[in-house]
């Protein structure tokens, strides 16, 4: 349903396309002529700002929407878990960003006639696979902390370009500053995009863990988000439910 | 005086087609005409009433009028000026005051709405605060005319798009659908202050589905279907089209649809309107049978249960009803 | 009776509208939002862009270039996207027929509008250049801070006014949103943000130079190198006579749409 709402407001598709796909330019301007293998950072990036993009902004907006429909009332009155449906709208915003991440790696690729050569794809979709879900499940927590807060537009806005940074999605983050680090590991998606790139240059090194371990991580780094969004979404409706702060926008 | 000058409105042959289009990969194009080409006049100091059902057109004749949008054909004088030609002079001399709950800046108080539509109209800063004090009291918003419009209850707001219709002290006011969604004290309200507008001299072109406000407040009436105006008359002129029929009001609970289409089928019946929803339906039957068929329609209707069954004399909500179908 | 300037419409409509936008702006607006946006949005999107730089160019020779070059393209955030959302954010709440419907010059009204935002680009800038200089290491020991605050002034007025002109499609269409996220990011990659126009491929650098920021980024270097407002004087002038392009373009457009939506009745579409 709340795909349907999407698509007939497209307008909240654009910033979403258009950002990663400028982003992803500009780097590969920056790059210059460098090869391929460095080129990737640009498209995977791109890729990834892509989907990032959509979880988090799926989520925001089409809150906000149904705050301002006053829908979101229905919402909550629902018998199925608030936690259910917010989920599978975080999933299909997730799949969305799949399909825009595709769209820009297509078309720089296409524009600028380089070519994206996965070493092992099978390993490369399934890194994939298990980074959308991680970024799926953050989604989810921040769509507690939205349905709380007014200005949930405001915030999305905010939180995009720190998560480009912190999850080292164009460059390593080995080059940002030290204290920074932690901040950077304990986000899944940073060991999924590292993930990513073992998967398809032989001969990438990253965060020196190795394929596996960053699975490992991503999965658990899930499974704690999810842990925690569940919880959240359990407190936010109970607070809700007693304050009925909700409509009020 | 120039010509044009005698009446407030002067309408002649308006047309609007609207152009939609259908469909993602193919569009297909449709022309809607919305306003099959109108004509008529407002006095000066009239209220004038526009009624016709939902679609019928009347708002988009208010929207030419009031220079939102450019008739397809045909031409209007409001106030002597023409409404494509001379936009900027009609939106100086009319104040419009829309029902419904959009039209106002939510976020701030009621007297920062007026204060800033006064600067829109350039209404003399002389003149400003004192027209601003004065149109709040008038409407009773003074004592909240500071809070913020997103804490006004529904008639506030209504209430408040009056004051700001005003703000210019238009000679000429429109009004669409005024009372719409308001509760019965409020409406009422709202009606007062209409009359009083027209006692102090100002003409007013007021559009409504309510008949009976229609018939309480209008001078003369203009009957829209169909884009289409059906008969424009005063009220009592308008009654005359049904001043040989009688109604029977049926009050009933089982009446199903098929029944209505049975009821018009028959020759005797020139209308059948109901309301079936609830418990208590209602219908009202034009027949110039009188209470002669009534045990037809008692028949008729033996499947349900009927509470009282009785003839009245026609109002103007069954003149419109005539006129409509 | 003395007529003052508050008695010219023009004037009036303008100043009451800014006034307005203020009012209304902050009182939803709390304070925390404001400075998340003003603070946090221009430090990370120009460490995206430094620390690409520096993998691409460990030397980090072109991370003053960068760093100046996004702390003015923040500015973009009010004088583009807010500004030109302006006009569909007046549809979106059913306000623009009670406009409409006024006498009022749209022209006037919108700016009158948009003049808050003129100011919150230049705080933004202002934050940005901080940042640069503090965060990333910009030298600016030698930098005329006349010209620069000049430079800053025109850049946000130049760029509010290009935002209008963007702006003016909303009176009749919907995409006033896309438009305004194309022209935000755009700038990255046309206005020598990142890289100079001439790395751009030359059917594409006419574009830039359509752009007043193309001409801000280019003087806010020169300025922080110690370039004075004298010798930046040509530039300025470029730029200046951009953002007049914009606002006349502008002026025609609002008036061509509003035209456009009167005959297809768009007023209340969104």
């Amino acid at each position: 349903m709340s795909l349907l709402h999407f698509f007939a407001d497209p307008q909240w598709i654009i910033p979403n396309i258009i950002a990663p796909f400028v982003f992803t330019i500009v780097a590969l301007v920056l790059f210059g002529n460098v090869s391929t293998s460095v080129a990737l950072y640009a498209v995977l990036g791109g890729g990834m700002m892509g989907m990032w993009g959509n979880t988090l902004y799926g989520s925001g907006f089409a809150l906000a929407f149904d705050r301002w429909n006053g829908t979101i009332e229905y919402v909550l009155a629902t018998p199925s878990r608030l936690v259910w449906i917010i989920a599978g709208r975080s999933a299909s915003n997730a799949v969305l960003g799949l399909v825009n991440a595709l769209a820009i790696v297509l078309v720089v690729v296409i524009g600028y006639g380089t070519l994206f050569v996965v070493a092992n794809p099978v390993l490369f979709i399934l890194a994939l696979i298990v980074t959308l879900v991680s970024l799926s499940a953050l989604g989810v927590i921040f769509c507690s902390a939205f349905l709380l807060s007014r200005s949930a537009q405001v915030m999305t806005n905010g939180l995009e370009m720190p998560i480009y940074v912190a999850t080292g999605s164009m460059f390593p983050i080995a080059l940002l500053p030290f204290w920074s680090h932690p901040i950077s590991l304990s986000l899944g998606p940073t060991w999924g995009i590292d993930a990513m790139r073992y998967a398809s240059d032989a001969a990438y090194s990253g965060l020196g863990f190795g394929y596996w371990t960053d699975l490992l991580v991503v999965a658990a780094s899930t499974a704690i988000y999810m842990a925690i969004g569940f919880w959240l979404f359990v407190v936010v409706e109970k607070k809700v439910r007693r304050d009925a702060s909700l409509t009020e926008y | 005086m120039t010509d044009g000058q005698e009446k407030a409105i002067i309408v002649s042959d308006l047309r609007r087609v609207y152009h939609t289009s259908k469909g993602i990969l193919r569009k297909t194009r449709q022309a809607v005409e919305a306003v099959k080409g109108i004509s008529f006049d407002v006095e000066f100091g009239e209220l004038f009433g526009l009624v016709g059902p939902n679609g019928a057109g009347k708002t988009t004749t208010i929207k030419m009028l009031t220079t939102l949008l450019t008739p397809t054909s045909g031409a209007a004088k409001v106030l002597g000026f023409d409404i494509v030609e001379d936009v900027v002079e009609i939106r100086r001399r009319i104040g419009i005051i829309f029902g419904g709950e959009r039209g106002l800046y939510y976020r701030v108080s009621g007297r920062e709405n007026l204060r800033y539509f006064a600067d829109l109209y350039g209404v003399p800063l002389s003149k400003r605060e004192k027209r601003i004090a004065q149109l709040l009291d008038m409407v009773g918003l003074s004592d909240r005319a500071d809070s913020k419009v997103e804490e006004y209850s529904r008639g506030m707001k209504q209430r408040l798009h009056i004051a700001k219709g005003l703000i210019n002290d238009p000679q000429l006011v429109f009004m669409d659908e005024p009372t719409i969604g308001l509760d019965p004290q409020a409406a009422r309200d709202t009606r007062a202050m209409i009359k009083q507008l027209v006692e102090k001299g100002k003409t007013i072109l007021l559009t409504t589905h309510y008949m009976f406000e229609a018939d309480e407040l209008c001078r003369r009436i203009g009957v829209i279907s169909n884009g289409e105006i059906v008969a424009l008359d005063t009220p009592a002129g308008l009654k005359r089209f049904v001043k040989d029929i009688t109604v029977i009001e049926v009050e009933a609970f089982g009446i199903v649809d098929a029944d209505i289409l049975n009821l018009r089928r028959r020759s005797e019946v020139k209308s059948v309107s109901a309301n079936l929803e609830g418990e208590r339906q209602t219908m009202r039957i034009q027949t110039p049978k009188g209470s002669e068929f009534i045990p037809e329609v008692t028949k008729l209707l033996s499947a349900a249960k009927i509470f009282d069954i009785r003839t009245k004399e026609p109002t103007l909500e069954d003149a419109y009803l005539r006129l409509v179908s | 009776m003395a007529l003052t300037l508050a008695d010219w419409p023009p004037y009036r409509i303008f100043w009451s509208s800014a006034k307005f936008a203020f009012k209304a702006l902050f009182s939803w607006l709390r304070p925390p939002m404001w400075l998340t946006q003003l603070l946090v949005l221009p430090l990370f999107q120009m460490a995206f862009f430094v620390y690409l730089s520096r993998f691409v160019n460990p030397s980090g020779a072109a991370v003053a270039f960068i760093a100046v070059g996004n702390a003015l393209q923040v500015a973009s955030f009010s004088s583009i996207f807010a500004v030109c959302n302006l006009t569909s954010e007046e549809k979106w709440q059913g306000t623009l027929t009670s406009l409409i419907v006024t006498p009022a010059n749209r022209f006037p009204l919108f700016l009158g509008r948009a003049m808050f935002q003129i100011l919150n680009s230049m705080a933004t800038v202002i934050v940005g250049l901080f940042y640069a200089s503090n965060v990333f290491g910009v030298d600016m020991s030698q930098t005329d801070f006349f010209a620069l605050a000049v430079v800053i002034l025109v850049t946000s007025a130049a760029m509010t006014g290009f935002g209008l002109m963007l702006g003016s499609v909303g009176l009749f269409l919907r995409t006033a949103m896309i438009i305004a996220n194309i022209f935000l990011f755009i700038g990255l990659l046309i206005c020598g943000v990142n890289f100079p126009v001439t790395d751009l491929p030359t059917w594409l650098q006419p574009f830039s130079y359509a752009i007043p920021m193309t001409y801000g980024t280019m003087a806010a270097r020169a300025a922080v190198q110690g370039s004075s407002t004298i010798e930046l004087g040509p530039i300025i002038l470029q730029e200046l006579g951009a953002g007049a392009a914009s606002i006349l373009v502008g002026y025609l457009l609002f008036l061509g749409f509003e035209a456009l939506a009167r005959r297809r009745g768009a007023f209340e579409e969104f």
